[in-house]
């Protein structure tokens, strides 16, 4: 058997991590400043029309989910492809071609994306907004990508395929499949010949809109913010600590239980409304079993410390992807917990679900995808990470910031769930709605202040890392393990 | 038979079909690894040993030659 | 069998793609005819009204006010009568939203003025002591884009085939005209002076009069259509 050395091609997983690092100061800055706008509102007109909350609000969700997130995936992707499979995208000009294609034109539409929403461009639809337009520029990036997978599969040197690249094969082909569809719609110009050329109209009407488009905003939870984080953690975490998963057949049987039973679970956003009964109960039901392979994949890594958990205290990386791990568990623990019918009558429209989405994005999402960057940059300039302290500084300030951000909306959401149906002895309303809004001040307050706190470790990994590139202590060979860092 | 009815029968049929081949995939995966077919907690070393200079768990020419 | 898969990439995929593909097969095709059929009475909206939908979708209103009564008591006291599925038949996109860091507005028709919606939108506190919603004053001076309303409105007459000039309740009287672009402008110029003379706002009055409507009319007639 020969012994290849083969030289993995990180350029294009280095671009993505910058662009995963401006796109999480940008997405979270904005996600902040409008965190204060809720609680002072006067905020709202510092920069005229385009600081407004409703302008801001899709560009925060956008840039997180489709800037922050999708360069994350990507960089991890272009970095832990490559070495499971055991080729170099420098042995193949075209898919190195394809990759450098697939991040300028990501890029290119991302900017556009981002000055369309400022100018009211929008579809309404929930992490769909783009107009059409661009929504072509998007499926053209996910064939790129598509391409540069199976491209890579076909000229691979390992026979099987771990674990994380099944579930990258599954985020592209459930991507691919829930945008097409919830994005089909009629440009309006190309039918009449006037009007905005930029506008189009959907092709679902109604309930079924809002059914297409549930099942559309749950799956691609599913699919950004699950299924390749997943993909993630099961590289980094084994790769940083040493440690081989605990259950390789767990990780297989987790794997198809999350494929099979996620798709279910969409009807579980539309509990109580025009959507049919049968629908609703399902999505309530397939929801609560949803626990399960979350669960599955989640204890697999915990238990995958064993015995090593010394390394918890040691290295900050470990650190991060534990918490991660564990937010995975809480907010799959609290989302079937509000797909409960009773408690999502009580939930729904409230600030419990913002609070919701950020335990998981903040505290899973956005950790992993802190770490497997910090992971990885050792490896991308040959350099120790520069500081350790700083990293350890990070991790606490941001974990601080979650607990601040969710604690305040669950009081806040409870709250106000409670003031909403809230009657007096002659079976009256209790409160007006502005007195439902007024009350919540000081938990905006709060919850702004911890994302200020999360957006203050970004700045510190941003940072962190800027000064590994530039400044740390170099290393001759790439490390195996645990990633060096200086003091 | 209306659409309802079928939507129904395929909803039930599915959810016993998913059943069937999850349970059986667990059957499978431990009488592989009884057998000595396939041993699949060896997979994580895919991670582990992805140096520069590590060769393949299962290279491809290899499995081409056992096929033969 | 499963081993077989897991060695051969091309077919894994085909099979994950089935297993992802099943569940919105069997959820979402079969009940499309059932949900789309309108409730009686329900009408396609005007051009005024639809160029004031594309206004509250410009500005993300949908981002802070659902449009969607759950059939609670404490909403349908709060709202009015809870939503049904046949009322949104003419939405594309849907509204209902998914946070309510303001009041609903499914029936927002039938408990506010046009007045009350120009002061509330021009400042908000000043109608609602302690509100947090931000004033929305360049809707005031923006002129509404008739044309790219009328052209969704041609669209989907032309392609969903939704019932513009047509007699829906059969008492032998158009209910929603459309026409030509020409017409139709006509229209919404008287629909949206009527308005703005209920907002008791001189300059929006001037403004149509000049032939020019301001967003913030269509927004209000759109608003108002919500009952």
């Amino acid at each position: 058997m020969q012994n290849p050395s083969i030289e993995y091609d990180y350029t294009v997983a280095k671009w993505f991590s910058y662009l995963a690092i401006l796109f999480g100061i940008i997405g979270m800055g904005i996600g902040v400043y409008i965190a204060f706008e809720l609680a002072f509102p006067e905020l709202n007109y510092v920069f005229g029309q385009y600081s407004l909350f409703s302008r801001l609000r899709p560009l925060h969700t956008n840039v997180v989910a489709l800037g922050f997130t999708l360069s994350g995936i990507w960089a991890t992707w272009y970095y832990v492809g490559q070495r499971v499979l055991k080729v170099s995208l420098k042995e193949s000009p075209f898919l190195n071609g394809v990759a450098k294609l697939h991040f300028w034109l990501y890029f290119i539409t991302a900017l556009l994306a981002v000055i369309s929403l400022f100018a009211r461009y929008t579809t309404s639809k929930e992490y769909a907004q783009l107009e059409w337009p661009f929504d072509i520029l998007v499926v053209i990036i996910w064939v790129l990508w598509g391409v540069g997978i199976f491209g890579l599969i076909g000229i691979r040197r390992e026979k099987s395929l771990y674990i994380s690249m099944w579930y990258y094969i599954a985020t592209f082909l459930g991507v691919a499949m829930l945008y097409l569809f919830n994005n089909m719609e009629v440009p309006t110009y190309l039918v009449t010949g006037m009007g905005d050329p930029f506008h189009s109209v959907s092709m679902y009407a109604g309930t079924n809109d809002a059914l297409v488009q549930w099942w559309f905003g749950h799956n691609a939870v599913a699919f950004v913010f699950t299924v390749p984080i997943i993909a993630m953690i099961y590289y980094f975490l084994p790769k940083e600590s040493g440690q081989p998963v605990y259950s390789y057949k767990l990780s297989l049987l987790s794997f198809w239980g999350l494929m099979f039973v996620y798709l279910w679970a969409g009807g579980h956003h539309l509990i109580y409304s025009t959507v049919p009964d049968w629908m609703q109960t399902m999505g309530s039901v397939f929801s609560i079993i949803l626990i399960l392979p979350s669960w599955g994949s989640a204890l697999n890594m915990l238990l995958t410390m064993k015995g090593e958990w010394g390394q918890l205290k040691s290295n900050p990386l470990i650190k991060f992807m534990v918490l991660a791990s564990t937010f995975y568990m809480l907010s799959t623990l609290e989302g079937p917990i509000q797909s409960i019918k009773s408690v999502n009558a009580l939930a729904h429209f409230t600030d419990w679900i913002p609070g919701h989405v950020h335990d998981g994005t903040l505290g899973w999402v956005g950790f992993m995808i802190i770490s497997a960057i910090m992971h990885m940059a050792p490896r991308f300039f040959k350099r120790e990470i520069y500081s350790k302290k700083m990293l350890e500084a990070q991790f606490w300030l941001q974990t601080t910031g979650i607990v601040l951000y969710f604690s305040s909306m669950w009081i806040a959401g409870i709250t106000q769930g409670m003031m909403w149906r809230a009657v007096d002895q002659y079976g009256n309303l209790a409160y007006s709605f502005i007195d439902t809004v007024t009350v919540l001040h000081p938990y905006y307050t709060l919850r702004a202040i911890g994302g200020l706190f999360y957006l203050t470790g970004v700045l510190m990994w941003a940072y962190n890392f800027y000064k590994t590139m530039t400044a740390a202590k170099q290393i001759e060979k790439e490390p195996q393990f645990a990633s060096p860092m200086a003091a | 038979m209306d659409i309802r009815e079928i939507q129904g029968f395929l909803y039930f049929f599915f959810i016993v079909f998913i059943t069937v081949i999850l349970y059986g995939y667990i059957v499978h995966l431990y009488r592989s690894e009884k057998k000595g077919k396939r041993d699949y907690e060896k997979y994580s070393k895919l991670a582990l040993d992805d140096e520069p200079t590590s060769s393949p768990l299962e290279p491809m020419e290899d499995n081409k030659q056992k096929e033969q | 069998m499963f081993g077989w898969l897991e060695k051969r990439p091309f077919f894994f995929a085909v099979g994950v793609f089935v297993v992802i593909a099943f569940a919105g097969l069997i959820e979402i095709v079969p009940d499309f005819a059932q949900a789309s059929r309108p409730v009686v009475g329900t009408k396609p909206y005007s051009l005024l009204e639809l160029a004031g939908r594309q206004v509250y979708i410009k500005e993300s209103c949908n981002a802070c006010h659902s449009q969607l009564i759950r059939p609670f008591k404490s909403e349908t006291d709060r709202y009015g009568m809870y939503s049904m599925s046949g009322e949104y038949a003419y939405d594309r996109p849907f509204l209902w939203g998914s946070k309510r860091t303001g009041p609903d507005l499914h029936r927002v028709g039938n408990y506010r003025t046009s007045d009350w919606h120009a002061n509330h939108m021009w400042d908000p506190t000043s109608v609602v002591p302690g509100s947090i919603m931000p004033a929305y004053k360049h809707l005031f001076k923006n002129v509404t884009d008739l044309e790219t309303a009328y052209a969704e409105a041609l669209t989907v007459k032309k392609v969903f085939n939704v019932p513009y000039d047509t007699d829906i309740d059969g008492d032998g009287k158009i209910d929603v005209k459309l026409g030509s672009f020409d017409e139709a402008k006509q229209r919404a110029l008287k629909y949206a002076l009527k308005v703005a003379k209920e907002t008791k706002r001189q300059d929006l009055v001037n403004m149509v009069e000049n032939g020019k409507i301001p967003e913030i009319v269509a927004l209000i007639a759109y608003l108002n259509r919500l009952k």
